[in-house]
């Protein structure tokens, strides 16, 4: 069963996907952190469009299937006549967009949590809404939500498989590519999910660090 | 320099502040005292618009506190404010607390931001503690990082909202001991509180606040040795006789 012949001959594609598939990640990590953070503050805004806009963002997106989401990047552009969004892009967007719904719900929660005499000192010190919120309440809420977010980025690696599906040059489009060549339908999978281990074993014990020091900092 | 007239602030249908009328004159302490629930952190708490007002006119240097108008960000810079549970920025160091608002708000460079913050900690006695984190310091401490705090951003009011009500008994007097050389020195000092001793010492008015009213307003040594109203008789033999 475990032909490294398979490894060895197909190997550069194995790379080539691994290397697609940790840029997807970190794109998408960064991106879905940062669009999830400010999703996150609109949901708790007092301005009511800010409010309706975030709560909608969230309901929708987590509420449909990732699949869904990516092929709306991926088939819909054309529909409207805009040119074509390839694969990777698409895929990446998706990843992105969508874990972003998630990120917002543990960021909110974070922000939440942080006690209400802490924006009222900054407030009362003459800091703006935005200023108490970077310097004050996200760093601290940050803290809060870096289990719940570790996971959220764990995800999106596992989740890049979804690559595969609309030719986006992961791991999984070519190892479909080379099951389809050898007519052997499982060990190309096999050495798929070994990469991924590769990528997602360091993740988690970095984020394990982390939140050790963090608790030790408190 | 700070004046409400005819405020009524309410929460929800909770009538917490009724008729409140009071003036605050430049350099004055005004001690507000009463029983739990008389409205008296609320009342501080709406001279910067912590908490906004239902109806009346609440005036600082004859700037309305509420008008839609006011740059509240800019008035706020004239007050510096110390809370119950201290509210220190547990994500930063007793230094970077205190440069904080100054840098941001005022845009001091970082150098002088430091010298003051240090000038600050020096005076309430810690200077020693600039590179801990609040929760390496005890209450006390905390309560005095929170003073040089308010006192870095140079305001000409200072608000104490129970600035000792959170602290273990022996280390009251510390945090005392740093707003009474405050009060020697001038500034202008709003503070609720349930410690008598220091309203009798350093209080030039004392207002008496039950059930979201003022119910007594007058010199300490009047208001201690001769409280006119029943109500202020009746919260006094209950806080000096134990």
């Amino acid at each position: 069963m475990l032909d490294f012949h398979i490894l060895t001959k197909y190997f550069d594609w194995y790379m080539e996907g691994l290397g697609n598939v940790a840029l997807a990640c970190l794109l998408a990590i960064a991106g879905s952190f940062v669009l999830g953070t400010v999703i996150a503050v609109f949901r708790i805004s007092s301005i009511r469009l800010l409010n309706v806009v975030g709560v909608t963002y969230v309901e929708v997106i987590r509420n449909i299937p990732l699949l869904l989401v990516v092929y709306g990047f991926y088939l819909l552009p054309p529909v409207f006549g805009l040119s074509a969004v390839d694969g990777f892009k698409s895929g990446t967007l998706g990843l992105t967009v969508y874990t972003a719904a998630f990120i917002a719900e543990a960021v909110r929660a974070g922000i939440i949590s942080v006690p209400k005499g802490q924006s009222e000192a900054a407030r009362a010190s003459g800091l703006t809404y935005l200023q108490t919120m970077r310097h004050i309440i996200l760093p601290q809420a940050f803290r809060i939500v870096v289990p719940p977010i570790g996971n959220q980025f764990l995800n999106i690696v596992k989740n890049s498989a979804i690559l595969g599906v609309v030719a986006g040059f992961d791991l999984m489009y070519y190892a479909d590519k080379i099951s389809s060549k050898t007519y052997i339908t499982f060990t190309p999978y096999l050495f798929v999910g070994m990469f991924y281990l590769v990528l997602t074993v360091p993740i988690s014990i970095g984020l394990k660090l982390l939140e050790r020091r963090l608790s030790q900092s408190n | 320099m700070i004046e409400f007239r005819q405020v009524n602030k309410y929460f929800g249908s909770f009538h917490v502040l009724k008729n409140i009328n009071l003036t605050v004159k430049q350099g004055e302490k005004v001690v507000i005292v009463g029983p739990s629930g008389s409205g008296k952190s609320t009342l501080l708490r709406c001279i910067n618009r912590l908490e906004p007002i239902t109806s009346g006119e609440l005036t600082v240097d004859g700037i309305a506190v509420n008008d839609k108008k006011t740059d509240i960000n800019k008035l706020r810079r004239d007050f510096g404010m110390v809370f119950q549970q201290f509210n220190l920025y547990p994500h930063k160091k007793v230094i970077d607390n205190i440069t904080l608002a100054p840098i941001k708000v005022l845009g001091v460079e970082p150098k002088t931001a430091r010298e003051t913050a240090m000038f600050y900690l020096e005076k309430v006695g810690i200077a020693e503690k600039a590179d801990q984190y609040p929760s390496q310091l005890s209450g006390g401490q905390q309560q005095r990082v929170a003073i040089a705090r308010g006192l870095a951003m140079k305001p000409k009011i200072m608000l104490f909202d129970e600035p000792t009500s959170a602290l273990d008994p022996e280390l009251v007097g510390e945090v005392l001991d740093v707003m009474k050389t405050l009060a020697r020195e001038g500034m202008t000092m709003v503070v609720v509180t349930h410690e008598m001793g220091f309203a009798k010492e350093v209080a030039d008015r004392v207002v008496f606040m039950d059930q979201g009213q003022i119910v007594e307003e007058s010199a300490p040594a009047e208001f201690f040795a001769n409280p006119r109203e029943e109500r202020a008789r009746v919260f006094l033999r209950r806080v000096l006789n134990h």
